[in-house]
């Protein structure tokens, strides 16, 4: 972490936290020990195979200048069966974002849930909740 | 005159020869015309017909992703001394965030890691003298397994996925599978793994385990890289609601995002990505 990230609240995970799964890379690199939250605008959602990303600006802190994070996601195909949709997110969007960040400080992410202010909906994204046939 | 027309006639023959040529066309020497030609009969209403007496594989089927890990403890690999040095230090690179991508370059994940690994959805096909399995991602990720009574060619083409041949006993489909790539991995996760270096040979038995539930049993045999066949099972689990369908899956565009140009015209523009193949905001 650097510069104004020093000051955003990070907490250690008392629970292992179930892994999020990717269709062609490892997830390894995030640090599953961190969570973070923090609040931003959506600046882009890629509903793409094989992840989906959300690009989020984050408020700055008072002095510091706005910084565009990644968020990685599983596929559309394994979203959908959790719900969403490639309208789930567009940009504009005020969000708070609680997250999974990149072993080696740079600004990327992996999801795990976020609110969008404007209507307190909560979007997450838990497929082994989803591991059963004849989902409705 | 007689000259004359003999070399209007060797003209002619000359000019067929490079119009062939030049459209491509194979001009085959007289000895092969001594092969045989197998070729494939057209269906009959009697084929068509018989597909009903399959088992019910239809619906979108999801592998069960908790299972799979869990598989990889209680069926562990026998890889062979060599191999287990090598996924050893691909675990330990794992473990410590700094995970070896196999598949970061979106080929396919192939056989047998295609089974063994996957996290995307899958679907069946029955046609007459074949079963097919479309799969999402990678862009090109099917299976074509005969049943039809072929054996497998005799020095077939390596592919990604080999060639599969199968047959039914019951409502099992037993799939055997060769010609498949040296290169393609035998794989425990997306970062540990290594090549089957030649010989591979996969055997399944694929079977509806309870009414939405699909099994396959899997040995598979890579002398290069394992003391003994592994056997092992994955499973998978049905969706039939329409909005579970499998959506196309080009393992490529995730590496491009959606912008317009200065022409205005909608183009792919390459995003920026950590050696592992994560995504990183424009900036970076």
């Amino acid at each position: 972490m650097k510069g104004s990230w020093f000051r955003i609240p990070m907490v250690l995970a008392a629970l292992a936290v179930a892994l999020p799964v990717a269709a062609h890379h490892s997830f390894a690199m995030f640090d599953f020990s961190k969570t973070m939250t923090v609040k931003g605008t959506v600046t882009e959602f890629r509903w793409t195979n094989p992840h989906v990303a959300l690009l989020v600006q984050l408020d700055p802190q008072p002095g510091a200048s706005p910084e565009v994070w990644s968020m990685e996601l599983t596929s559309p195909g394994n979203l959908t069966r959790g719900g969403w949709t490639r309208h789930s997110f567009k940009p504009g969007d005020r969000i708070e974002l609680v997250f999974n960040p990149l072993r080696d400080g740079r600004h990327g992410g992996a999801f795990d849930k976020a609110t969008i202010l404007g209507t307190g909906q909560v979007i997450s994204s838990d497929l082994r909740a989803a591991e059963k046939p004849g989902l409705q | 005159m007689r000259l004359q027309q003999r070399t209007v006639r060797r003209n002619l023959v000359a000019c067929m020869l490079v119009a062939a040529a030049l459209m491509g066309i194979a001009v085959q020497p007289p000895s092969a015309a001594s092969a045989p030609t197998v070729t494939n009969p057209p269906p009959q209403p009697k084929d068509w017909s018989a597909l009903a007496s399959l088992p019910d594989w239809s619906g979108v089927w999801t592998p069960n992703m908790t299972d799979q890990a869990r598989r990889i403890k209680t069926d562990p690999v026998p890889w062979n001394k060599a191999a287990a040095a090598q996924i050893a230090k691909l675990e330990a690179a794992e473990q410590a965030g700094d995970p070896k991508g196999l598949f970061i370059n979106c080929l396919p994940e192939s056989m047998p890691s295609w089974m063994l690994i996957t996290h995307n959805a899958l679907e069946f096909l029955f046609t007459p003298g074949r079963v097919t399995i479309l799969g999402e991602s990678d862009g090109n990720r099917l299976r074509r397994i005969y049943t039809d009574g072929r054996g497998h060619p005799a020095d077939p083409d390596p592919t990604f996925h080999g060639h599969s041949i199968g047959h039914w006993e019951g409502d099992t489909l037993v799939v055997d599978t060769v010609g498949i790539l040296p290169e393609t991995y035998i794989a425990v996760s997306e970062a540990v793994g290594i090549p089957n270096n030649g010989d591979l040979h996969v055997i399944e038995h694929i079977r509806l385990e309870k009414p939405d539930i699909l099994r396959d049993d899997l040995e598979i045999i890579a002398p290069h890289v394992l003391t003994r066949p592994w056997k092992t099972s994955r499973f998978l689990f049905r969706q039939r609601a329409q909005k579970y369908d499998i959506v196309e899956g080009v393992c490529l565009q995730g590496n491009y995002s959606e912008r317009k140009d200065a022409a205005g015209n909608a183009v792919f523009e390459p995003v920026p990505q950590t050696e592992g193949g994560n995504t990183l905001p424009p900036s970076h």
